[in-house]
């Protein structure tokens, strides 16, 4: 009775020290989720749930119209705390590992909230610095950030943030969005795609239809016309093989011949268990397109140091 | 015959690959250049700043008047010093270095005397004249972290056999780094 005590006891500190060192993430650059990589209109990263879903919805929707309409490619995080607890630090070398934002205008921006650590960062990508300034970003976080960061908002002070940035970005025409060739690539790749998928099952079909025909070769008159007139089966358990004895006859000459081959019991049928999957990825991914969009990617932008950083 | 031939061909195959060393240790060497040169916008972005934060500050704290003089003197100092880096010494590159050392050592004072000042933090122009310096500061930073990683691959390319050898006689030499972070190079710490 005693141990069993003890016994609960322990699983429950274990249990509290699970949720808490669970509660404590602490994230570093490596990391951080970034959720872009799987499905391209999930630019916020929100790991702690501190965002509401109703605010990452909206949020998702502007950094999403940003990145079509002038092709700046976003990143913003919001989280309990980072390793250091340096902002400038954390986005700098998210940046630099993955390369936010477009090469050819280096359009990348990185918006990092840290709770715990009561810091903010905006970091520009080198072709965001002329649209938007450090004194600019400095501007956005002390009208639109601060008064809501004060209040412990932290909806708010996204959606402030994310709203004014999105105004100074439409206000640039010179920042070119990848709105007219995005499209097509999503159709280039969905296309691309069916027509895998197509080739994929023509091969299988042409598989089965070449084994069918090898089986139906009539070895005496040379054609394709031997049926299977019986077949029976013998299984060796301590192999764990059972062997197929099927027996052939022409309908051409009569000639009959016998086809012997083992069939593994220990592992699936391999093309029933490949068509399985197969199907399994096309209903997968098909879901998946339904629902907004494949992993996306990102452009190899670089970052010279600009934007701005504060606490609260 | 057979001798001269093979002379030959070895004389060109070592022309070709001279040629081949030469032309890569001219693109570092060019590469190197350019990124001092961004290490340099970066400075002289840092200097245009100055005076409006001078002028900024002095319109709440005029008394202070010490700490801004140092400021301007610094800046005056460091901008007389300009380095062309495919023949500057690194006694040169220390000189540089310490002067624009001693304009962030100022900044950093001046900033500090800031804090004692509401109004001045309360007024939305200093706030984002202070957030141009930090953006500026992490400049300088990340372009002469950039600037030490293409010194750091020219230098590993002059050092290596056989491009040692070539490096000698082109006149290649080993060129300088910035030195790791002293007290005097560290940035002002901006606190708001």
């Amino acid at each position: 009775m005693r141990k069993k005590i003890v016994l609960l006891l322990l699983l429950g500190v274990a249990h509290i020290c699970a949720f808490t060192t669970l509660l404590a993430a602490t994230y570093t650059p490596d990391n951080l989720p970034i959720p872009y990589l799987q499905d391209k209109t999930q630019y916020v990263s929100n790991p702690d749930g501190i965002l509401s879903q109703t605010a990452v919805d909206s949020l998702n929707l502007w950094l999403g119209q940003m990145e079509t309409e002038h092709g700046v490619q976003t990143v913003l995080a919001v989280v309990e705390r980072i390793k250091g607890g340096e902002t400038y630090d954390f986005c700098m070398a998210l940046a630099r590992k993955y390369g936010i934002g477009s090469k050819e205008q280096n359009s990348g921006l990185v918006i990092l909230l840290s709770t715990g650590d009561r810091a903010y960062t905006i970091l520009t990508g080198r072709g965001m610095e002329g649209t938007l300034p450090d004194a600019i970003c400095k501007r956005i976080e002390n009208r639109q950030m601060l008064p809501s960061l004060r209040e412990g908002d932290w909806d708010q002070a996204m959606l402030n943030t994310v709203r004014a940035v999105k105004a100074y970005i439409d206000g640039d025409d010179s920042l070119v969005g990848s709105s007219d060739f995005d499209d097509d690539d999503d159709i280039g790749a969905l296309i691309g795609f069916c027509v895998a998928m197509f080739l994929g099952i023509a091969l299988i079909f042409f598989a089965i239809w070449l084994d069918q025909r090898k089986k139906a070769y009539c070895p005496s008159c040379h054609q394709h016309k031997m049926k299977k007139i019986s077949s029976y089966t013998t299984t060796n358990k301590r192999l764990g093989i059972r062997t197929h004895h099927d027996t052939y006859r022409c309908t051409h000459c009569f000639f009959t011949k016998e086809l012997h081959w083992d069939e593994d019991l220990n592992s699936h049928n391999g093309a029933a268990a490949a068509g399985g999957a197969l199907g399994g990825s096309f209903f997968g991914a098909g879901g998946r397109s339904f629902g907004g969009g494949f992993g996306g990617s990102f452009g190899g932008g670089s970052f010279g140091g600009g934007g701005a950083s504060g606490h609260f | 015959m057979k001798t001269i031939k093979s002379i030959l061909l070895a004389l060109v195959a070592t022309l070709s690959f001279t040629s081949c060393t030469y032309n890569k240790l001219v693109e570092q060497e060019e590469v190197v250049a350019q990124k001092w040169a961004d290490v340099q916008t970066q400075y002289q972005r840092r200097a245009d700043l100055i005076p409006n934060l001078v002028n900024t500050v002095k319109g709440y704290a005029a008394h202070e008047s010490e700490t801004l003089q140092a400021v301007v003197e610094a800046r005056t100092k460091a901008t007389q010093i300009t380095i062309d880096p495919a023949n500057a010494t690194p006694e040169q590159i220390a000189a540089f270095q310490a002067a624009q050392g001693e304009v962030s050592q100022a900044l950093g004072r001046l900033l500090a005397i800031t804090e004692a000042y509401p109004d001045l933090k309360a007024n939305e122009q200093f706030s984002e004249l202070q957030a141009q310096l930090e953006g500026t500061e992490n400049r300088i930073a990340e372009s002469r972290r950039i600037y030490n990683d293409a010194v750091q691959t020219y230098n590993v390319s002059v050092r290596k056999f056989p491009n040692n050898i070539w490096a000698l006689i082109f006149g290649f030499e080993k060129k300088t780094p910035f030195a790791a972070e002293a007290g005097a190079e560290k940035a002002p710490e901006v606190q708001f």
